[in-house]
């Protein structure tokens, strides 16, 4: 069956590890006591949308300590974000963008038939 | 007096502006507009034009306020919205089957991440990635996965910055489903950039 659980082994990315027996009553403490990652991904998302309250941003921070992979995943929801901002004008330098000559001329006999009335 | 330092609309009649120019002055950049956000190129194009016959008609109430671009924009701006709402509230099949999937594979029993499946480090960064052209193009592909209602969620709230109360009542959506569908497009989207285009510029090593 399942292996326990080991937060933040010896050999991860994270800033808290298991070197030392303190270090890893830290790493279990804050383990127990922060959100578990599939709720720190959502939790982050909402937070893209609104502001988190004290508590949880301090949770999420302790949690950081013990889980690069979730404070990644905070930065990449940020750069998706600046990503997406930018998408519009970058996008529309590709060819596929500009709008086929049929369709303009057809826009502008319909525009015209539609001025013409209206003058 | 001579109107030359101010925009020429502002001083021409309306009615002496031939909208058939409009095609050509705005068209690309209006398509482009479209296109990006609602994907189809029939759509985009007909989103154009239905803007560029609603220009017409309320052309003297266009008295040069802003410029003839900006103002075009605007009432696209209008339809792309109308557009999303028709689309209706209905999700589809494989959208729920989207929703729904929880990623349960990148993490262990317990809720924390998988080791081997967490999130990379992206490098190069992204300020550098953003001036290459195929990144952008990695990104479009990525958007294009997405099922096509979360897709238009997402860009609303991301792209265009619609706040998402807003949002909830411009789809008719409630607020949980709403933070259920963009929880579930950047997951998706942030994992279809890394495979796609982070782990192939610079293959992690190791962790």
């Amino acid at each position: 069956m399942s292996k326990p659980y080991n937060p933040s082994p010896v050999d991860n990315p994270s800033r808290l590890k298991r070197r030392s027996w303190p270090e890893t009553q830290i790493v279990k403490f804050i383990g127990r006591h922060t959100p578990k990652c599939t709720e720190v991904v959502r939790i982050l998302s909402q937070g893209m949308d609104q502001k988190l309250t004290l508590k949880t941003r301090l949770l999420l921070n302790m949690h950081y300590l013990i889980c690069r992979w979730c404070q990644r995943y905070s930065e990449h929801l940020r750069y998706l974000r600046k990503f997406s901002r930018r998408f519009p004008e970058q996008i529309s330098t590709l060819d596929v963008f500009t709008m086929p000559a049929s369709a303009k001329d057809r826009i502008k006999r319909k525009v015209g038939e539609s001025a013409g009335k209206t003058l | 007096m001579e109107p030359a330092s101010r925009p020429v609309h502002a001083e021409v009649p309306a009615a002496k502006i031939d909208p058939r120019s409009w095609v050509d002055e705005h068209g690309d950049c209006l398509y482009r507009y479209a296109l990006v956000r609602v994907r189809t190129p029939e759509v985009a194009e007909d989103l154009v034009q239905e803007t560029l016959l609603v220009a017409v008609r309320s052309q003297d109430k266009f008295a040069g306020r802003s410029s003839e671009r900006s103002w075009l924009v605007g009432i696209l701006k209008n339809k792309v919205v109308d557009y999303y709402r028709k689309l209706g509230r209905e999700t589809s099949f494989t959208d729920l089957e989207f929703l729904k999937d929880e990623c349960s594979h990148k993490f262990v029993e317990q809720g924390f991440w998988n080791h081997e499946l967490g999130p990379h480090e992206w490098r190069p960064e992204a300020d550098e990635v953003m001036h290459k052209g195929e990144f952008w193009q990695t990104m479009r592909d990525c958007l294009s996965k997405l099922p096509q209602r979360v897709a238009d969620v997402f860009m609303m709230r991301e792209m265009d910055e619609v706040p998402s109360k807003e949002l909830c009542r411009t789809l008719n959506i409630s607020e949980s489903n709403l933070w259920v569908m963009l929880h579930r497009a950047r997951m998706a989207l942030r994992e279809c950039l890394e495979i796609n285009w982070f782990d192939r510029v610079n293959p992690p090593k190791g962790r």
